[in-house]
């Protein structure tokens, strides 16, 4: 949430000290809960449904929001019930004169964030991080071929408004995963586009339902796809963004026929190991960039000593929280009541939560 | 005063004994939310808008009354001092030593995250964490262990070997209070053991490199910038700031030394942690720590720390919670036969001020009182 800031000059050092961030900050906000001397945030500006229970937001960034590019992604940040959840969310749309970035979001059984922004009131002002991702389309005369299911629609609706934007210099092809015809999201935009320009393409391939129209198919992803897809033995430059499973069959099926194979998969559900606690998980350290294997029978602190990590720590009961540190993906168990912890958190105390899957440390 | 009998327990009374307390923790944690998330903030709002109006306060006394209303300059920088006081004690108390304790870190806010945060104080906030979150509240009043236990000056307890220096510790006691916050900031860096030869120049420089900074910080802020703004009217602002911050700074000694020095707090040796059960370390903070009582308002301006023993209980679960967990703690500690360390602050203060006059003179530790029954 905070954007690296320019070498600090003399001045800004002493404003420093008049008023540390945090409280211009708490000023800032009580003019306008948008502004921030360093946090990156955004208003929801305008909210519409898409489809059953797919909404798109209009978010305005502050200043300190660096942009982004069709085919990236952003962090949101939400409160709900004095809890901040952070979620990532592709922009579903390029970016535009009005400096606003889209989501789409879905939302999805026992989602809380999902659920949430499907009704987040207009002007309610969000957390938001930088954008990242590299997905985008090679900058070559190359046809390119999108795969996309589900949620996984939102990059590439950014994307195939670039190309339009552009006049698709190239050959683009559109497929859209979904289990039904309900569940499609901008399907008569996407048709418009379509129907606009020769040199793009779009097929709605759905898996709950029979196809009906020409620019539909039916069933999951599968090499007879390719027939209509990539007839003969043509070759494009591939996107995907899906659901991990969806994403490796396409590259087993796209084998031999992919000029690049660019693949963005949803982060699959935290791999809970049984309930038990025998064997291993891998951690990686952010800080260090090194990543170990360790016990999950044990606290983290006494796993990651073993492997001769020293974290930082001192009571080693969970009470002075010296050894808190930051857990950016992965479950832990805490060790006195067993209860599982998803949720990414800023501080995380080593000594009394063990690891429950593969976890990122900001060690 | 009534003789204190809290009976030594059987391990496995103090296994129950943690339990139930570990239970009281599960059931308060469970409930953490909205409400919680909502009071600090409103703390930290509460924080902001004191220090506004006494800086501006102190600013419009200074420049006003040293211009067209000269009437004004003495309520106006009075009223000024004391609600910059009040921000100070607020932000030190409340927000600042709880959000360092991490009691908010649930919330996932950066501004309220313990790792963080940095206090309006000359101490460090780094400094604090360790001497205070890691030393104090694992090894509370364990000689040897607890640095805080007459804080290396003072000879609090009949236990602390007598020297004559102690001789002048109530005149020490008084100054300490005034420049609390400097011995705060002074307190890691050990300067005793490098003027005993233990440690070298280099070494305490940097140690003390980042606690100069900070001083320099808030001696920058509250005694030339603020000041400065004032132009030629700076002298009622500088005094106004330096009288805030010993308000301040007496106020928190006073609290702070009713948390863990009061008549019936007891001090443990080294070995009675060897090796310590759950149950035994809740008793010790229990021996070790006295409340105050004086409701809602005592609550707020001591940080909560009139429950010191809940504090001490449940250091990283959020302060505003504690009066409402007192209730079934005490209930606890009825049942296990401990005594429940209370009483209003005079009188709380009082054995304090008995205990620094007392033990400057030599004096003998009475029957030792375990924590454990023998068998």
């Amino acid at each position: 949430m905070e954007t690296a800031l320019p070498q600090p000059t003399w001045l800004s050092r002493l404003n420093a000290v008049w008023a540390p961030p945090a409280v211009l900050d708490f000023w800032l906000s009580r003019l306008n809960p948008l502004w921030s001397w360093h946090q990156t945030r955004a208003r929801v500006v305008e909210r519409r449904l898409e489809a059953e229970g797919v909404t798109t937001l209009v978010l305005r960034p502050n200043r300190h929001f660096r942009g982004f590019r069709a085919g990236q992604h952003v962090n949101v940040g939400i409160e709900i019930d004095g809890v901040r959840y952070t979620r990532s969310y592709s922009a579903s749309d390029m970016p535009r004169a009005d400096g606003c970035i889209r989501i789409t979001v879905k939302a999805v059984d026992g989602g809380k964030v999902g659920a949430y922004l499907q009704t987040v009131p207009v002007g309610r002002v969000l957390s938001l991080d930088q954008a990242f991702g590299e997905l985008s389309v090679p900058d070559v005369s190359a046809p390119c071929l999108m795969l996309a299911a589900g949620s996984g629609i939102t990059p590439m609706l950014a994307l195939v408004n670039a190309q339009a934007e552009a006049g698709f210099p190239r050959p683009v092809r559109l497929a859209y995963w979904a289990r039904t015809r309900a569940e499609l999201v901008q399907a008569k935009s996407l048709r418009a586009i379509a129907t606009r320009h020769p040199n793009f393409s779009v097929y709605f391939v759905l898996t709950g339902e029979a196809a009906q129209a020409t620019d539909e198919l039916q069933g999951r992803i599968e090499s007879l796809h390719l027939d209509t897809l990539l007839p003969g033995d043509a070759k494009a430059h591939v996107l995907v963004c899906g659901p991990h499973g969806f994403v490796e069959r396409a590259r087993e099926v796209l084998a031999d026929r992919d000029l690049s194979f660019q693949a963005e998969a949803f982060s699959p559900p935290p791999r809970l190991i049984d309930a038990s606690d025998h064997g291993h998980v891998r951690v990686t350290l952010l800080q260090s960039g090194r990543t170990l294997d360790i016990a999950r029978n044990k606290s983290l602190l006494e796993a990651l000593e073993e492997q001769g990590v020293r974290p930082r720590h001192g009571c080693r009961m969970g009470i002075c929280n010296t050894c808190s540190c930051g857990k950016s993906s992965g479950a832990t168990r805490a060790l006195h009541d067993r209860s599982v912890q998803h949720e990414p958190t800023q501080a995380l105390r080593l000594c009394i939560h063990a690891a429950q899957s593969d976890l990122s440390l900001d060690l | 005063m009534p003789k204190i009998n809290s009976r030594a327990l059987s391990p496995e009374e103090l296994n129950r004994f943690g339990e139930e307390l570990d239970a009281l923790r599960a059931r308060t944690v469970a409930t953490l939310g909205q409400r919680d998330a909502d009071y600090i903030r409103r703390i930290m709002a509460g924080v902001r808008w004191l220090g506004l109006g006494g800086r501006v306060m102190l600013m419009a006394g200074a420049i006003l009354g040293g211009t067209v209303l000269p009437a004004l300059l003495w309520p106006l920088c009075i009223l000024g001092t004391v609600l910059l006081g009040l921000s100070k004690i607020l932000e030190n108390m409340e927000l600042g030593h709880n959000v360092m304790h991490g009691q908010y870190d649930w919330m996932g806010d950066p501004a309220l995250h313990g790792q963080s945060y940095e206090w309006d104080i000359v101490g460090t906030s780094d400094n604090w964490r360790k001497t205070h979150n890691y030393s104090h509240h694992t090894w509370t009043n364990v000689r040897g262990m607890d640095d805080d236990i007459g804080y290396g000056l003072l000879r609090i307890f009949p236990e602390q070997r007598w020297k004559p220096f102690y001789l002048i510790q109530p005149a020490i006691a008084v100054v300490f209070a005034v420049l609390f916050e400097w011995g705060v900031a002074l307190q890691d860096l050990r300067i005793g053991r490098w003027f005993a030869g233990k440690m070298s120049g280099r070494t305490l420089w940097k140690m003390a490199t980042p606690v100069v900074k900070k001083i320099g910080k808030q001696v920058l802020k509250d005694y030339l910038l603020f000041p400065l703004l004032a132009g030629p009217f700076f002298l009622p602002v500088l005094l106004g700031n330096i009288v805030a911050n010993v308000i301040r700074n007496i106020w928190t000694y006073v609290i702070i030394f009713c948390g863990h020095f009061t008549a019936d707090a007891e001090v443990f040796p080294k070995e009675s942690v060897r090796k310590e059960s759950r149950g035994h370390w809740y008793l010790r903070q229990l021996r070790g720590s006295s409340n105050l009582t004086g409701g809602r308002l005592i609550n707020l301006w001591s940080g909560n720390l009139s429950h010191q023993i809940e504090h001490h209980f449940y250091p990283d679960v959020p302060a505003n919670r504690y009066a409402a967990m007192a209730v079934e703690v005490r209930e606890i500690c009825a049942r296990y036969g401990q005594h429940y360390n209370t009483g209003s602050l005079p009188k709380q203060f009082g054995t304090v001020i008995w205990r620094i006059l007392r033990h400057a003179f030599p004096s003998r530790p009475g029957p030792a009182r375990p924590l454990v029954a023998a068998g």
